[in-house]
C-alpha cells in the first residue's frame, strides 16, 4: 500500500513544482479537446437543430443511427481514422497521423453524435408555442434558429459538457492516432496508461488528480446548468 | 376609418387531419375595422386567427392582404401583423428582453428603453418593478400582460388576440381590455379578437362573426343596454339616454344589470307611429346596413343617442320602406322584449 501513498505524495510534489512532463500532457489534452469540441459543435449543433426541429421522411431512422453512434467504441474510431490518415490511406497526404489535429479528428467523430443527439432532444422538448410566438413577434429564418437554441441553451450546454467529458477522458483513439509521443502527442489519459504500465505511479496519479479535478469541475457545471434549466 | 378591404379570403379551406375542416368561402375585413370572433371551443376560431396572422397556410384558396397575394418571403408584410395567444409563451429572458425582442429582430434599436417603458405602462406594469424580472418571476396574468406589451410595442397594422383574457385573473383581464381599447383608439389599428366576453367585445369591436363547426356564421349582434335602470311608478324601469329620452324595460333583476335585446325584436318604421301598446318608440338615424347571405336578412344599425341599436329585417321590408344609411327611422320594441343574464 505504501507505494500508492508515496505515489500520491510525489504526485502532489510534481503538480506543485510545475513538473514540465506532467504539464505537457495536461496542455496537450486541453489542446486536443478544445479542437475536437470546437469542430464537433460547428457540425453537431446545426445538425442537431435540424434533426430536432424539422419533420422529414426517415427522421426516426436517422435518429436511431445517431443514437447508436453514441456507443461508438473509441478503438473502432481509432482504427477507422488510422486507416484513413495513415500513409496508405485515402487521406494519408495530409500527414495527420501522430499529430494533435489527427487525435482531434478522431475525437470529433466520437463526440459529434453526442452533440447532435442531445441538441436534437433539447430542441424537441421546447414548448410548441415557442415557434408560433417567435413568428408572431416577427422572427424569420435564422432568427428563429438562434432564438430556439437560446431557449434551449441550458440543455445545449449540457450536451457540450457531456461531449467534453467524453473527449477528455478518451484513451483508445488518442493512443492509436497520437502514438503517445512524449512532449508532442502524449495526453493525460495516454500518459496514465503508459506510466502505470511502467510501474511509475507518481506521474500517473498526478495526472489522474488533474483528470478527476476536470471531471469534478465539469460535473459541478452540469449540476448548475441542470438547476438553471429546471428554474 | 379606411374602408377598403385589408383582408380578402376567397375559398379558403384549412384541414387538420381528417377530423376538422375550416371553410371560409368569402370574407372581407376592412382596414381599420375591429372584428370580434365568437363561437364554441373547437369551432375553428383559433385556426381562423392563425390563418389571418399567416402563421398557418390554407390548404386551399387564397388570402389577399392589402390586395396582394402573400408569399412566404413577404416578411415586411407579415411583420405588420401580430397575434397574442390565450396561453402566453415568454422567452426565457427578462421582461425587458421579452418586450424588446420584436423590435430587435426588426433591427429597430433606437429609443428602445423608452418604447419598452411605454409598452409596459400601457399594460399596467411599472417599468422599474418589472423590467428586470425573469420570465419565471411573473404570475399568469402578468405574463399575459408582458406578452401583450411585446405585441403593442411593435405598433402593428393588425393586432389579433385569441381569447387574451380567458386564463388570467380579473384584474389582469380588466387591464388587458383597457390597454387594447386605448391602444386601438390611439392608433386605429385593425383589431381581430376572439373572446367569450361579449360585453367587452361589444365595446371594442364594430361587428362580430361566429365560427362554429368550421363555418362562419353571421352572429346576431344582440343589443346590449347597460343600466342603471330606475324604477318608476307604473311598474316599469327606465334607463335615461344622454339626450334626455328614456328606454323602458320590464323588471330588470338589478339596477346595473345589462339588458339584451334581440335585433329581430325591434320593429322599424319610417313614420312616427301613434296609438301603439309598445312602450319604446325611439327616433334614430340609420348608420350601417349589411346583407347577411347565410340568413337572407339585412342587419341595420341605427344610432339612438349614445346607443347603436342593431335591427334584423327581411330584404322585402328594406325595399318596401326604402331604407338607406342616413335615413331617419323609428325603432319600436316592447318593454318585455328585454332578456336578462
Amino acid at each position: 500500500m505504501d507505494y500508492i501513498f508515496n505515489g500520491f505524495l510525489k504526485a502532489v510534489e510534481l503538480l506543485a513544482s510545475g513538473n514540465p512532463e506532467t504539464y505537457s500532457a495536461v496542455f496537450t489534452s486541453l489542446k486536443v479537446t478544445s479542437l475536437s469540441i470546437a469542430s464537433s459543435l460547428i457540425v453537431g449543433i446545426p445538425l442537431g437543430f435540424m434533426l430536432g426541429y424539422f419533420d422529414f421522411t426517415g427522421k426516426r431512422q436517422v435518429r436511431a443511427v445517431v443514437d447508436t453512434l453514441l456507443a461508438l467504441p473509441t478503438v473502432v474510431v481509432g482504427l477507422l481514422v488510422y486507416a484513413f490518415i495513415s500513409r496508405r490511406g485515402p487521406m494519408g497526404e495530409l500527414g495527420l497521423l501522430f499529430t494533435i489535429p489527427g487525435i482531434a479528428a478522431a475525437q470529433t467523430i466520437l463526440i459529434t453524435p453526442i452533440v447532435i443527439s442531445l441538441t436534437a432532444t433539447a430542441i424537441e422538448s421546447l414548448d410548441r408555442r415557442l415557434g408560433m410566438t417567435l413568428i408572431a413577434l416577427g422572427a424569420r429564418g435564422r432568427q428563429i434558429i438562434v432564438a430556439s437554441l437560446l431557449e434551449a441553451r441550458y440543455a445545449v450546454l449540457i450536451a457540450v459538457v457531456t461531449a467534453y467529458g467524453r473527449a477528455i477522458s478518451e484513451v483508445g483513439a488518442s493512443m492509436m492516432i497520437g502514438g503517445n509521443i512524449k512532449w508532442h502527442t502524449r495526453t493525460i489519459t495516454t500518459a496514465i496508461a503508459l506510466e502505470t504500465g511502467k510501474g511509475e505511479f507518481a506521474l500517473g496519479i498526478a495526472l489522474g488528480i488533474v483528470l478527476l479535478s476536470l471531471a469534478l469541475f465539469l460535473n459541478f457545471l452540469l449540476m448548475f446548468l441542470k438547476r438553471r434549466r429546471i428554474a | 376609418m379606411e374602408s377598403r378591404p385589408l383582408y380578402e379570403l376567397a375559398d379558403v379551406v384549412y384541414r387538420y387531419g381528417d377530423h376538422f375542416e375550416l371553410a371560409v368561402p368569402n370574407l372581407s375585413i376592412p382596414a381599420g375595422s375591429s372584428i370580434g370572433v365568437t363561437g364554441p371551443n373547437g369551432g375553428g376560431k383559433t385556426t381562423l386567427l392563425k390563418l389571418l396572422s399567416f402563421i398557418e397556410k390554407p390548404y386551399k384558396g387564397t388570402i389577399f392582404f392589402d390586395g396582394r397575394r402573400i408569399r412566404e418571403q413577404d416578411h415586411h408584410v407579415t411583420r405588420e401583423i401580430t397575434i397574442l395567444f390565450q396561453e402566453p409563451y415568454l422567452l426565457k429572458r427578462t421582461v425587458f428582453d421579452n418586450v424588446a425582442y420584436g423590435l430587435k429582430v426588426r433591427n429597430e434599436r433606437g429609443n428602445i428603453t423608452a418604447k419598452v417603458r411605454g409598452a409596459l405602462n400601457l399594460v399596467g406594469l411599472p417599468y422599474t418593478v418589472f423590467a428586470k424580472r425573469q420570465w419565471f418571476e411573473l404570475s399568469g396574468g402578468e405574463a399575459q400582460r408582458v406578452a401583450l406589451a411585446s405585441r403593442l410595442i411593435l405598433n402593428p397594422r393588425v393586432l389579433i388576440l385569441d381569447e387574451p383574457t380567458a386564463s388570467v385573473d380579473q384584474e389582469s383581464a380588466l387591464l388587458i381590455n383597457e390597454a387594447v381599447r386605448s391602444f386601438r383608439e390611439k392608433y386605429g389599428t385593425t383589431l381581430i379578437v376572439a373572446s367569450h366576453d361579449r360585453i367587452w367585445l361589444s365595446t371594442v369591436t364594430d361587428s362580430i362573426m361566429k365560427v362554429r363547426k368550421g363555418r362562419l356564421e353571421s352572429f346576431d349582434p344582440e343589443n346590449l343596454i347597460p343600466g342603471p335602470w330606475i324604477h318608476t311608478d307604473n311598474g316599469l324601469h327606465t334607463k335615461a339616454l344622454s339626450d334626455g329620452r328614456h328606454i323602458k324595460a320590464l323588471s330588470p333583476p338589478g339596477k346595473q344589470t345589462t339588458g339584451y335585446l334581440r335585433p329581430a325584436d325591434i320593429v322599424v318604421a319610417t313614420n312616427c307611429p301613434s296609438d301603439l301598446s309598445t312602450q319604446n318608440i325611439l327616433e334614430g338615424i340609420i348608420t350601417q346596413m349589411t346583407f347577411e347571405n347565410n340568413e337572407k336578412a339585412v342587419f341595420l344599425s341605427a344610432s339612438v343617442a349614445e346607443l347603436s341599436l342593431s335591427c334584423k329585417l327581411t330584404q322585402a321590408a328594406v325595399e318596401k320602406l326604402r331604407l338607406f344609411p342616413g335615413k331617419k327611422v323609428w325603432l319600436l320594441f316592447k318593454a318585455s322584449s328585454f332578456r336578462w343574464h
